[in-house]
């Protein structure tokens, strides 16, 4: 059994943040439908591919994120493919759906308020106000949350974080919130709709430069890198690479002047009062080099931990699933994708966002991404449609 | 608060900063009556004692209960300081751990089992009771016992290094606290799948939430670049590989920027219309193709900044969004206030404090009919609902005076030294 056995959820829209929404349904046991039309979800269409060859079925962010869904290829922009939509709505607990907020609006409409799922609609700016029609992405809701902004140079561009990490933040605010509804509907009956702009999402979150600033007025510095007021704090230099400190406060800053054979430091006003420490970031520094110098990145992780210094080794894509710590707890998995030809896509994803009762719990099992409309006849079959019917629909081109 | 979509949950944090304190302000959002044990007598992280400190607003009262990091991390909850390393104190954990249905905890992986309160004690005192740990690297695992903050997540996750500029340095990158802001979502579904499962079993179930494994689901592409292609993702900065325009470009003004992408012909033939170049758009022009953006980069990149550094953000994108392209201004830490959006949808929240008074607060992640987030209880004082809470659970006024005697609960810290 796993935790979400018997939830019924349908996906429409076909985006990444609908595709990231019902991922962990998915993945922890519920049935999704991502309904798709038949041209491909847009998630379909994103790289990286193997080989760099495009293809709807081997994008990477698709094969991450739709794990152990079926894919039904309908165009709902017919009357027949809303006729489908509807018989699919029947009896699910769940409606996740991204689409240009007028058609958003009509779907939603459409959804019986006594009988219907829950729904959780996403946008870019809520569906209403003046910017409601507006379309954004990755990147432009990024800069509206204010964390570009923060995450800059003065006088440089800001920059967002890796390649749609706004958006996935955004997909995952949807999914948990659809989760509580259905939970909301268990205890009191009531059906509920939530709307997830995804402006609102992010800034409204708890990294967000606004908030801090709204209390104080604070504006963190643009200095970029190590910071010179609080330190250590950001990567520095050794051996191998590179080591990330966060050790600027006690009992942490201590700990490490000790381990780099300057006790005194640990102590000194020069180095721990707020008002003098800026001016002697560079005596600090000067120390500290040396010592991370002469060892590796590993070495230091360790020894500095033992020390009790927060520190971490700064990794690089090809590291991370070799770690001692993503080995022993099995933290990327490899599955069989269907590829384009007969031979499995060996593809390697980020295992279960958290471990429900043990390592080894078969609470989270992500089956392979279904192909676009790879399960349409089958879950025409489930819906009632004759065969006669399901070519009627064929032929009108209404399914893939 | 005012959402009832979990209401009758009840939910103790015993945990400090953000990734686990806010993911309760989210559930006290969501209707969960949630109690926030504030460590005593020895100050959580966001709770510094001196001034100066770029944290701490001006004001009167208490250095503690003026800090932004604190404030905006702690809506919606009540606040009790115990020191529960005393006997009295592990008593009165015990009693909430009985009235509760979820007990969330972000120490490092062992501390609560010394503490005298790992999953198996928890289980046994009150086995419909789940329990979120939120341990950097897990529970279990060689890195048992380390520390680190999110910013250290980033860099071992692989995330840090794809962030910063194209023509940066390791040593320039700038740490994020990115897995504060995706973790509480993920155990949050995690709390609500242990509350299904006792449906069916009678019993809550134990979330082991390491939050590097958590942090690298947000950003499956890393490890794809190197297990499809052997090849390590490379900073990019705002471009995309294969769409272009997409970047931040330098608007008029000082320091003002804006964002503008074009995903298809139709955006760009729109945007090229704006920027009074119809021909740009047009067939055989080299641009007109998504193949030949992509080969001209640089030069379409400089055509778009020429455009872009014509007139100021806001009026930039206000134009490029009528025609239907993807643009927005790149907001500082205050500009939210400038948005006629947010303002429309009410989004900003006037919160009173007793020593941050009147502040116009950021707003909720969701909205949700018929029982929409508000901002219900400000972040609690240290200690304000002690007798409140300790009364419901049994506790005498008596017995809570002795308690506050004794120094096991408190509702100051020491004044500066």
């Amino acid at each position: 059994m796993q935790p979400l056995d018997g939830l019924r959820v349908v996906e429409v829209g076909g985006t990444i943040a609908a595709g990231v929404a019902t991922k962990r349904f998915s993945d922890f046991g519920a049935s999704v439908v991502k309904v798709e039309p038949p041209t491909g979800a847009e998630i379909r269409r994103i790289a990286p591919f193997p080989d760099d060859r495009p293809h709807l079925d081997t994008g990477a962010l698709h094969m991450a994120f739709d794990t152990g869904k079926r894919s039904l290829a309908l165009d709902l922009g017919t009357p027949s493919g809303r006729e489908v939509l509807s018989r699919l709505l029947e009896g699910a607990d769940l409606l996740v759906a991204q689409l240009p907020v007028p058609e958003l609006r009509a779907l939603l409409g459409r959804v019986d308020a006594e009988s219907g799922p829950s729904t959780v609609a996403i946008t870019a700016h809520g569906m209403d106000g003046p910017y409601a029609e507006r379309a954004e992405n990755d990147l432009t809701i990024f800069g509206w949350s204010t964390r570009a902004h923060r995450h800059s140079v003065q006088g440089r561009e800001p920059l967002r974080y890796a390649p749609n990490a706004g958006l996935v933040q955004v997909g995952n605010t949807a999914g948990m919130l659809g989760l509580v509804a259905i939970w909301g509907r268990r205890q009191d009956g009531r059906r509920r709709d939530v709307e997830v702009a995804g402006v609102e999402a992010l800034m409204g979150n708890v990294d967000s430069s606004f908030f801090l600033w709204a209390v104080n007025g604070a504006v963190q510095p643009r200095s970029g890198g190590q910071s010179r007021r609080i330190y250590p704090m950001g990567a520095y230099p050794c051996k191998d690479g590179h080591v990330l400190f966060s050790a600027a406060r006690a009992p942490f800053f201590p700990n490490l002047c000790r381990a780099i054979g300057y006790p005194e430091m640990g102590t000194d006003p020069r180095f721990t009062d707020p008002a003098q420490r800026e001016e002697h970031f560079e005596e600090f520094r000067d120390r500290l080099l040396p010592w991370l110098a002469t060892r590796n990145k590993y070495d230091i992780f360790h020894e500095l931990q033992a020390a009790g210094v927060m520190v971490a080794p700064v990794l690089d894509a090809s590291e991370v699933m070799v770690d001692a710590q993503s080995q022993a707890r099995s933290s990327y998995v490899t599955l069989a994708q269907p590829g384009p030809g007969d031979e499995p896509i060996e593809f390697t994803i980020p295992g279960a966002p958290y471990r429900m009762n043990g390592l080894d719990s078969d609470a989270w099992q992500p089956g392979p991404a279904p192909r676009l409309g790879e399960q349409t006849g089958e879950l025409l079959d489930e819906l009632g449609y004759t065969r006669d019917e399901q070519i009627a629909l064929f032929r009108a081109g209404v399914t893939g | 608060m005012s959402g009832e979509a979990l209401r009758g949950l009840r939910v103790v944090e015993l945990s400090e900063v953000w990734a686990g304190p806010f993911g309760c302000s989210l559930v006290g959002d969501l209707g969960a009556d949630v109690i926030k044990l504030e460590t005593y007598p020895r100050n959580s992280e966001t709770r510094p004692l001196r001034e100066p400190d770029p944290r701490v607003a001006d004001g009167d009262g208490p250095v503690y209960e003026r800090v932004n990091t604190h404030h905006h991390g702690n809506r919606n909850k009540r606040n009790i300081a115990v020191d529960v390393r005393t006997p009295e104190g592990a008593e009165v954990l015990r009693r909430l751990i009985g009235w509760a249905d979820l007990l969330v905890e972000s120490f490092s992986a062992g501390t609560i089992d010394r503490m005298g309160f790992g999953w198996e004690t928890v289980h046994a005192l009150n086995p419909r009771v789940s329990m979120v740990s939120l341990a950097g690297w897990g529970q279990e695992g060689p890195y048992d016992g380390y520390v680190m903050f999110g910013v250290g997540f980033d860099a071992m996750a692989g995330h840090a290094s794809v962030r910063g500029y194209p023509d940066g340095t390791m040593a320039d990158m700038i740490p994020i606290l990115h897995s504060d802001a995706t973790v509480p979502l993920a155990w949050i579904f995690g709390m609500v799948g242990a509350l299904m499962e006792r449906e069916r079993t009678g019993e809550g179930s134990y979330l082991d939430l390491a939050q590097i494994e958590e942090l690298s689901t947000n950003v499956p592409q890393l490890i794809a670049e190197w297990t499809l292609n052997h090849r390590l993702p490379q900073r990019l900065g705002d471009s995309d590989p294969h769409i272009v325009p997409h970047g931040c470009y330098r608007a008029g003004g000082e320091d003002a920027w804006v964002n503008i992408a074009a995903q298809d012909d139709r955006q760009w033939g729109a945007l090229a219309g704006v920027a009074g170049h119809p021909e740009w758009a047009e067939d055989g022009h080299p641009w007109a193709s998504a193949a030949g953006r992509v080969r001209e980069r640089a030069a379409v990149d400089a055509a778009v900044g020429a455009y872009a550094a014509s007139d100021d953000a806001w009026a930039i994108a206000d134009r490029l969004q009528a025609a239907g392209v993807i643009a927005a201004p790149v907001l500082a830490p205050g500009d939210p206030l400038l948005s006629p959006q947010l303002h429309a949808r009410e989004w900003f929240q006037a919160v009173d404090h007793p020593y941050l008074p009147n502040r116009l607060l950021g707003g909720f992640l969701w909205r949700m009919r018929p029982d929409g987030p508000a901002w219900d209880r400000r972040a609690a004082l240290v200690g304000e609902h002690n007798a409140e809470v300790l009364g419901e659970l049994g506790y005498g006024a008596g017995e809570i005076e002795a308690l506050s005697a004794a120094g096991v609960i408190g509702d100051r810290y020491p004044g500066p030294a």
